[in-house]
């Protein structure tokens, strides 16, 4: 039950999303979004460090990417 | 190409690599320059474990929006963890996970199994092009080995681009392999620790009595893992990723080092039995992160929500807020709060005379808690164009009790103790 | 065989390809006072990665065809003239730049992406269109010109 509510919410928010066709900017309104610190994962090896923490401290992990396997610290 | 003029060192990293690779510079025109992020991290618990972390992560542009990744991240761990057995009133003895020594624990003080030191090395690359005018590509491997475990990774996914590239399909897959040969072999699930205190007739009844509650050889986990992401721009400040990723893995899921006390109606521990995990678990999280420019700096926000079948549900709110304080610095407070609620098996300790369950786990990693991550970071562009940044974080993780009730003199132990931790990295990008 | 394809399917999406290219106006620059010319029209920003690619080879072009005919007109599209102005001094331009800040030529011309150029022929029809700027590809940039300027 659980896990169908979250695939139907997934749908609907993709579809939302992608749906929404004038969200968004012209090819010459990049200024801001081209700059590095604006890339998803400008902050890369700092996640990747903070993800090694929280994966052996904690139950859950992934979510950004792949959780993947990974150490046997959990 | 002079030498003099090559001050840069990573022009003639790059040079050296390409004449590696038996390609030359010059043919790399439309090519960007190698470029290399590497970061030293110490990770500090008080009285507990010490992490310093090493990452060599190398970036290359081949042109055409081709891209390599190379990483290398070198770990080494020491100090202690908790190993999930009850603190007691009296001074308690273990046997190590060798088997070899025991070591005792006094009254009041959270057992410790300070055996756990390792040195781990990982390996990854990976690489994205486009397909066509819409379509990327990326496949990556990655490799993993310390004392006692081994993991390879292997993915692949998909991008696509639509509305002027404002809107962003992905989909991924990857297939993890993990191997795990523990010191002095894997418990057997639930059975009784041995413990030498001079019952046994000779050396050899003991070691046969230790042998009887272990299995040799590897254990094995595969893990497949999903993800499907929209990213989308909203206008010229914002954007906006939206992820929802399964995780399926099936094998071995102990944690051999781990234990349960089983107490009497006193509260006193008369037996510790190793942990018990199933061997599947399904994992489903949702992940939304957006990102907003502000003329000075950049608000980055994220909040993840994950479920699995071991009935472990995660709330994870993670916020950057970059401040830009000259066009070369910048400082960025950074703020998380993460809450899991226990696992169905989680139990803090077992009762004497109550049938044993079939799978029980006392680790603290699995129990409810909430934590907290505070940190700052300060970076600087050189004058050389190189970056600077130092990073500074406090981590506190509280454990809560999720209503099992402490039977005897076990009420007076606190079962929960919360951990604190100081992160401290410096990075240099190049 | 790609890059023709790719030449094809940009052309495709001109309406025709004998489209007189829209006749503007920014600061001093009238593109039909170029009638005669050959013009290579580039959009262009400071924040744009293969713009820092494509300046060079402008000013190659410039100083190899515009005694041939051949005019560059580079349109910034900055908001702030200030990033143009730093970007020009690190990529210096040997030919025409002109500004328009609020993007209305841009949208006039529907680009498709950051940079992209557009050749004009000596009638001041649009011929060619690219998107974005490929350093392994401008010797068939050049070709083109070449054979437009011949025209």
């Amino acid at each position: 039950m659980k896990r169908k509510t979250i695939v139907i919410i997934t749908i609907m928010a993709v579809m939302q999303l992608a749906g929404c066709a004038n969200l968004g900017v012209q090819p010459w309104e990049r200024d801001l979004l081209a700059k590095d610190e604006m890339a998803l994962d400008s902050e890369g090896v700092d996640i990747g460090l903070d993800d090694h923490i929280y994966f052996s401290k904690e139950a859950t992990s992934g979510g950004r990417s792949f959780a993947g396997g990974g150490c046997g610290c959990n | 190409m002079q030498l003099k003029q090559t001050k840069n060192v990573s022009a003639t990293l790059a040079a050296a690599s390409c004449a590696l690779l038996g390609t030359s510079v010059q043919a790399e025109d439309n090519s960007e320059e190698w470029k290399f992020d590497t970061a030293i991290l110490y990770y500090g618990e008080t009285d507990r474990v010490q992490l310093v972390e090493g990452v060599f992560n190398a970036n290359k542009d081949f042109g055409d929006e081709h891209y390599f990744n190379g990483k290398l991240v070198i770990d080494t761990l020491t100090g202690a963890s908790a190993s999930g057995a009850v603190a007691q009133s009296g001074v308690q003895t273990f046997t190590r996970p060798s088997g070899n020594e025991t070591y005792t624990v006094e009254a009041g003080e959270t057992p410790l199994d300070d055996t756990f030191h390792d040195t781990r090395v990982q390996a990854s690359g990976q690489w994205t092009q486009p397909i066509g005018e819409n379509y990327r590509i990326s496949g990556g491997l990655q490799a993993s080995k310390e004392y006692d475990y081994l993991s390879i990774v292997g993915n692949g996914s998909l991008d696509m681009d639509l509305n002027q590239r404002n809107t962003t399909l992905s989909a991924g897959i990857s297939y993890a392999f993990d191997s795990i040969d523990p010191v002095g072999g894997r418990p057997v699930d639930l059975s009784s620790m041995v413990v030498d205190n001079g019952q046994f007739d000779s050396s050899e009844a003991y070691q046969q009595a230790f042998d009887a509650t272990r299995l040799q050889g590897s254990e094995q986990k595969d893990t497949v893992d999903l993800l499907l992401g929209v990213t989308q721009v909203i206008n010229r400040r914002m954007l906006m990723q939206f992820n929802y990723s399964l995780s399926m893995s099936d094998g071995y899921h102990n944690d051999p080092y781990k234990v349960l006390s089983v107490v009497d109606q006193q509260g006193l521990t008369q037996d510790v039995v190793y942990e018990s995990r199933p061997t599947e678990r399904t994992k489903h999280s949702m992940y939304w992160q957006t990102k907003y420019a502000l003329d000075q700096g950049v608000v980055d926000f994220s909040y993840r929500f994950a479920t699995d079948d071991w009935d472990i549900d995660s709330h994870t709110i993670d916020s950057r807020f970059r401040y830009n304080l000259s066009e070369t610095s910048y400082i960025q407070p950074h703020i998380r709060y993460y809450q899991q609620n226990e696992a169905e098996f989680y139990n803090p300790f077992l009762s004497q005379g109550t049938a044993l369950p079939e799978h029980a786990s006392a680790d603290y990693r699995l129990g409810k808690m909430t934590a907290i991550t505070l940190g700052l970071k300060y970076g600087m562009q050189l004058e050389n164009g190189n970056e600077l940044a130092f990073r500074l974080e406090y981590y506190q993780q509280t454990p809560d009790n999720a209503g099992f009730e402490q039977p005897g003199t076990l009420a007076d132990e606190d079962l929960y103790p919360s951990l604190k931790a100081v992160i401290a990295q410096v990075s240099y990008s190049f | 065989m790609r890059l023709l394809l790719l030449t094809l399917l940009l052309l495709v999406h001109l309406p025709s390809s004998a489209l007189p290219a829209p006749d503007f106006r920014l600061q001093d620059i009238q593109l039909s006072d170029y009638k005669g010319k050959v013009v290579y029209l580039d959009f262009w920003a400071s924040w744009c990665k293969p713009c820092r690619k494509s300046f060079p080879w402008m000013n190659e072009i410039t100083n190899k065809y515009a005694s041939e005919g051949l005019v560059v007109l580079a349109v910034n599209l900055d908001t702030d003239a200030k990033l143009a102005q730093k970007f020009l001094r690190k990529y210096p331009a040997q030919f025409n730049i002109a500004y328009d800040p609020q993007g209305s030529l841009a949208s006039q011309y529907k680009i498709p992406g950051m940079p992209t150029s557009y050749l004009i022929n000596k009638q001041g029809e649009l011929v060619v269109a690219h998107k974005g700027f490929h350093l392994d590809k401008s010797a068939s940039y050049e070709q083109e010109i070449v054979a437009l300027l011949k025209q």
